[in-house]
């Protein structure tokens, strides 16, 4: 159908609508009007990639001098195959209302093998691609950096953009990355050489180039002609390479003395924690290193590499990374620690020291995508609480808001399951994760559970650990075998090939009528990337609050660096994200309004408001008071209710008017009154 | 009684049945148990007869074997002979052991599908009630006719079976029982045996290979359940253990697989993500390192477990290899791309966003076409009337209608012609006696009934009669013979006593004329075939 969205012509390639469709569009239509930024939170299966895209093609189409390029950035290759897949759709219904042949160039990169598309990237109208090429200095600067300034960015599913962001900056030196380092350097060295006795020129050559300084790439930054790297700051544009590492053979030296002190800091038997100037003036002190060819460093080595003409980059991924590490350490004074720990915490006796220069800022690595691009939309089906993105990405939106799934029939039904049938409360909290009562309660309830739910069951654990345990546990106490009674069991391991095949029995064991219960654990790669649509996953249970493992040092750097710069209290934010977690936990089972799907909380923790409070409004409000503290039995009876009348034909009639929309129905002063509510703006 | 003609394969003296002493014997078909000085048989079971056979534990007092019937009920036998009596029992037990499933299947497959057949239909049963309870034909005279039947016209849903599954809980219904002084005892049935074969195949090699000749069938199975390899979260005791090499083999099996990959790229997790961060980048997780040797004991058993629970539902638990649902899936091997296309649009369709929920067809699988396009072909083409002649006659007709003039004065009064036509509706005078809707209404639904149970007897026994022609083997011959009784005795004692019933009731006589005419055609046949057969004889 052919909209209208506030004065915009919309082709939408289907003859229905869901209303907040038609909402979420009106909001983005707001955002690209005022060039600037939005966060759209609306629930997976309400068709949200092809509203943006929808209406994105419609804004390039209508003004395209305003928005010159979609860059459209998701995160797992299914989701970018997914996106191409309803951008084809999209095209084909363009030329089937226009007749005209298509004259859209869209492009997708969904692999490091089809890397080398430079010139295509400048013309293409709509790029798809993951996260990573936009984010990750190194790859944006390959792929992104000359993307135009009038594009429209979109990142989807960027409920964990922040950690994206900040792997992209962190970097990890162990005494194995030394030793390869060592290796790479050895064979610059001989390289040096050898060119050196045949082709003398080339060395002196990039030497006047070093003189002449990074003039190049000042000039682009200036006429704004690329993205900025957060690896190359603005000051070192303006200067030429410090003569001391000048030539060849003086960088190579000064390679190792830099690796040599990071040898002597990995000797260490305590763990250290320091920032960065600490360490600045620990390696000056100890080495004589100065802050400045520091800096050079990444761009030094660049450049060295590209006058050796060395073809086979991956083999100096070592030294690449020291080189990298230097030159960030150096640049940044804040948003990063040193964390030297010479062994793991859980095997004291085993030395394996590492060095962990981790981020802790995430608005450092997506700070050029907001300077840069006029627009940029943070949407995900859970972004709640949506004011918290702003202020950890460090950036000012202008459109804020969270739609609700219009439903015809209530298809999901949240239950908190706080006690046993024994009156246990049930909790993963530290002092209760050992007690066998809560563990047999767990196990009651997925037994139960097993009995009632037809065809396929989710269960997410909060950590690998506690997974095996229970398991174990249940294992011993003849749960697991009586499970078995009713539905066949897979369990993810942190083996991916072994997942995927347990994953693929599973889907098989549903489609057979067979049943089956998958345990899988939050933050894990199942509950990130898996969907499990209709007969898949008719219920999903989380055991437990999914927080983050606190006892480690570099996530305690971060809450405090959250505290003091951002004035986010730690426990706001480790809630947040075992929230953020949970929810996505739990909507892997709602993929749609024909869809359906329990949703069992089984702790107790969740029934409290600033627990609730923080779960995506459209699971929100359909937790009753009624449901917050069930017993396992109360939860059984509920959701066999729930299944009964699930399983009742669900027509489009039954749809029509309230969760589904016709041309004519959209146009009703009523209709559109209602729409109104459904965007909630924050 | 005893007959001398069957086969003995064991006797055991002093065995003793209710406290008294006798003779037991086992024999090709039966099993049989005789009083002490006496030369017949007081109990006496047809193998098949048997449903299962239990044995008193070891260490018991009294040393004892038990067989349980399909109908409930038992016989317990006390081996007695004071020196032998173990060496007694468990040869008679072995023998039973490989006698009971020979028979076991062939009597239980047989009856199972006789039984299912009469649940199924029910015509079938009231025929069966009819003709067999009350003694008009045997009962193998009844399903010979039916079974070869069955298994002739109509064999694919039969001997096409479906392979059942693993029940998942198989390993649940192994629980052992302790046998009251710190041991434990399983039950094994023969189910369960095929269970644990089907589940680790690398355990029914270790049979193969060791029993009977380095193990008893009982210390195989003890052995086997002591294992570490049973129970997973046990310490491996070490070498001795047979079952070791079973897991590593396992393990193997499973690798395989998973270097196979898998075919849904959907939820393929290894290229899941676009791109991983570089060896070194990335805020490190402090993945725990899963080298065996830093594990601590717990730990690697409780992985053991998980990985049990992931593999050995592999592959068996689907029974077969045709368990995928989609018949495509071999193909997909093939045709790898469209598979992923076609689930990437199965995973973007909104189904209610479109206008029409088309109905998913099946297509339809024609082996020659063009006897689809074009129908049966009639024989003799050259009767058709040509195109040209078609439009004649429709121009004649044309034209004679356009000439029509209605004969007004021959044409009924409207009073005649409309009370003609009651007359002729239903109810209207001329109707009355129409037999049609007043059989229904005029016999009593019993009656009814009753009728059409005999007409499925008669027409039951008339195909059997007329199954026979044309006469053509002395088999045949004394078949046609037996029907033709069968049909008289049907006629004595089915059919008078009903016609006396409805003369009775004073209905009309002739609701069995025709049976009465069918039966009497038979009759007539049989009596032309017999002078025939009299006159070619003499």
């Amino acid at each position: 159908m052919k909209l209208n969205i506030d004065g915009l012509l919309v082709y939408f390639p289907y003859d229905y609508i869901y209303p907040e469709q038609y909402s979420y569009m009106l909001e983005l239509k707001r955002t690209l009007d005022a060039k600037g930024h939005g966060v759209l939170e609306m629930p997976s299966g309400t068709g949200k990639t092809i509203s943006l895209l929808s209406l994105i093609v419609a804004y390039q189409k209508a003004f395209p001098l305003e928005v010159t390029k979609l860059i459209y950035c998701s995160r797992t290759v299914p989701e970018i195959e997914k996106v191409v897949e309803e951008l084809r759709k999209l095209m084909e219904f363009y030329c089937k209302q226009t007749g005209e042949s298509n004259n859209f160039l869209a492009l997708a990169l969904s692999s490091r093998k089809n890397l080398c598309i430079h010139p295509e990237i400048m013309h293409a109208n709509i790029v798809v691609y993951s996260y990573h090429y936009l984010l990750d200095p190194k790859i944006a600067d390959l792929v992104s950096k000359e993307l135009a300034k009038k594009s429209v960015v979109v990142f989807d599913e960027a409920h964990n953009i922040d950690n994206v962001c900040i792997d992209s900056m962190s970097v990890n030196i162990t005494r194995r990355t030394l030793d390869r380092c060592q290796n790479n350097v050895d064979t610059l060295q001989n390289t040096i050489s050898k060119i050196k006795e045949t082709d003398a020129a080339k060395l002196k050559e990039e030497y006047r180039r070093l003189v002449e300084g990074l003039k190049e790439a000042n000039v682009a930054r200036e006429t704004d002609v690329y993205l900025a790297n957060p690896v190359l700051p603005d000051e070192i544009l303006q200067e030429a390479v410090p003569g001391t590492i000048r030539t060849a053979e003086h960088f190579v030296g000064f390679l190792r003395r830099f690796m040599e002190y990071l040898k002597s800091r990995l000797r260490v038997h305590h763990v250290v924690q320091e920032s960065t100037p600490q360490f600045l003036k620990d390696i000056f002190e100890k080495v004589c290193i100065d802050r400045k060819p520091l800096r050079f460093c990444a761009e030094r080595l660049q450049s060295l590499l590209r006058t050796l003409e060395i073809a086979d980059i991956a083999d100096f991924s070592a030294v690449t990374l020291i080189a990298n590490f230097a030159t960030l350490v150096s640049t940044y004074s804040q948003g990063f620690t040193i964390i030297i720990e010479p062994f793991e915490d859980r095997t004291p006796t085993i030395a394996n020291p590492v060095l962990h220069f981790s981020c802790m800022d995430p608005s450092i690595a997506i700070k050029p995508v907001f300077q840069r691009f006029q627009s940029v939309v943070i949407t995900s089906g859970t972004l709640s609480p949506l004011d918290i993105y702003p202020r950890i990405l460090d950036f000012r939106p202008v459109t804020m808001a969270s739609f609700t799934m219009t439903l015809a029939r209530t298809c999901l039904c949240p239950l908190i399951v706080g006690r046993g049938n024994d009156q246990v409360a049930l909790s993963s909290k530290f002092e209760t994760r050992e007690d066998f009562a809560v563990i047999r309660n767990y196990g009651n309830l997925l037994l139960e559970m097993s009995a009632i739910v037809p065809d396929g069951i989710v269960a997410f654990f909060t950590s690998y650990m506690y997974m095996e345990n229970i398991v174990a546990s249940w294992y011993e106490q003849g749960i697991l075998e009586n499970i078995q009674r009713n539905k066949l069991i897979f369990i993810e391991t942190p083996d991916a090939a072994e997942t995927s095949m347990a994953l693929e029995k599973y889907q098989e064991a549903c489609e057979n009528g067979r049943g089956a219960i998958l345990l899988s654990v939050a933050r894990g790669k199942v509950s990130e990337g898996i969907d499990f649509v209709h007969h898949f996953g008719r219920a999903v249970i989380m055991f437990g609050v999914p927080y983050v493992y606190t006892q480690s040092r570099i996530l305690k750097a971060r809450l405090e660096y959250l505290r003091d710069h951002f004035q986010i209290r730690e426990n706001d934010f480790l809630t947040f994200d075992a929230m953020r977690h949970a929810a996505q936990c739990v909507g892997r089972a709602i993929r749609g309004k024909t869809d359906y799907g329990l949703m069992i909380f089984a702790d107790k923790r969740y029934a409290r408001a600033d627990k609730r409070g923080k779960l995506p409004r459209w699971i929100q409000e359909h937790i009753s008071d009624g449901s917050l503290n069930l017993t396992v039995d109360e939860a059984i009876q509920l959701s066999k209710h729930f299944l009964r009348q699930m399983a009742q034909p669900f027509r489009q009639e039954d749809q029509l008017g309230l969760s589904l929309l016709t041309l004519e129905q959209l146009e009703s002063e009523e209709v559109l009154q209602k729409i109104a509510k459904i965007a909630h703006q924050t | 009684m005893a007959s001398l003609s069957e086969e003995v394969l064991l006797v055991v003296k002093k065995v003793r049945q209710r406290k008294q002493d006798g003779t037991l014997y086992l024999m090709a078909e039966r099993i049989a148990w005789g009083p002490e000085g006496k030369d017949r048989f007081t109990v006496s079971h047809l193998y098949a007869d048997i449903r299962c056979q239990k044995i008193s534990p070891d260490g018991k007092a009294k040393i004892q074997l038990q067989l349980i019937l399909h109908t409930g009920e038992s016989t317990t036998f006390h081996f007695s002979n004071e020196s032998s009596a173990l060496k007694d029992r468990d040869a008679a037990k072995e023998l039973l052991q490989q006698l009971l499933p020979k028979f076991k299947k062939k009597a239980n497959k047989e009856l199972e599908e006789k039984n299912r057949m009469l649940q199924e239909d029910p015509v079938l049963f009231q025929l069966y009630k009819d003709l067999v309870v009350s003694q008009v034909i045997s009962a193998d005279e009844f399903w010979a006719n039916r079974l070869g039947d069955m298994n002739n016209s109509d064999p694919t849903p039969y001997n096409n079976k479906q392979d059942v599954g693993i029940s998942g809980a198989f390993l649940a219904d192994i629980r052992p029982q302790t046998d009251g002084c710190n041991g434990l005892r399983y039950n094994l049935t023969a189910d369960i045996i095929e269970s644990i074969f089907r589940t680790y195949p690398a355990v029914k090699q270790k049979y193969g290979e060791n029993v009977p000749h380095n193990l008893t069938e009982k210390e195989f199975w003890t052995r086997f359940f002591q294992s570490h390899y049973f129970h997973r979260d046990r310490i491996n005791t070490g070498t001795q253990d047979i079952f070791s090499e079973c897991a590593k083999q396992d393990e193997k099996g499973l690798k395989s697989m998973v270097v196979q990959g898998v075919k849904n790229p959907l939820v393929d997790l290894l290229s899941l993500e676009d791109k991983t961060l570089d060896e070194g980048y990335g805020v490190s997780t402090t993945t725990p390192s899963t080298s065996n040797a830093n594990r601590t004991v717990k730990e690697s058993s409780n992985a053991a477990i998980i990985k049990r629970f992931n593999h050995h539902k592999v592959p068996f638990f689907f029974s077969s290899e045709t368990s995928s649902t989609d018949g495509n899936s071999r193909d997909s091997d093939f045709f790898q791309p469209p598979v992923k296309k076609v689930r990437l649009q199965e995973a973007i369709e909104y189904e209610d966003l479109q206008r029409e929920n088309r109905l998913k067809t099946v297509a339809l699988n024609l082996k020659k076409s063009d006897r689809y396009a074009h129908g049966p072909v009639p024989l003799q083409s050259q009767h058709y009337t040509t195109s040209q002649d078609i439009i004649n006659s429709v121009n004649h007709i044309r034209h004679e209608m356009v000439n029509y003039k209605p004969n007004l004065t021959q044409v009924l009064s409207s009073t005649a012609a409309s009370s003609a036509i009651t007359a002729l509706s239903p109810g209207g005078v001329l109707m009355m006696t129409g037999t049609q809707q007043a059989i229904n209404q005029m016999i009593p639904t019993e009656v009814q009934g009753e009728l059409k149970h005999l007409y499925a007897a008669a027409g039951e026994l008339l195909r059997h009669f007329w199954s026979c022609f044309p006469v053509n083997s002395p088999f045949l011959e004394e078949k046609v013979m037996k029907m033709k009784t069968n049909l008289e005795r049907f006629q004595m004692t089915k059919l008078c006593p009903f016609q006396e019933k409805i003369q009775r009731q004073y209905l009309s006589t002739n609701l069995t004329g025709h049976l009465e005419e069918m039966l009497q055609t038979a009759y007539s046949k049989f009596h032309v075939w017999q002078t025939r057969r009299m006159l070619r004889k003499t």
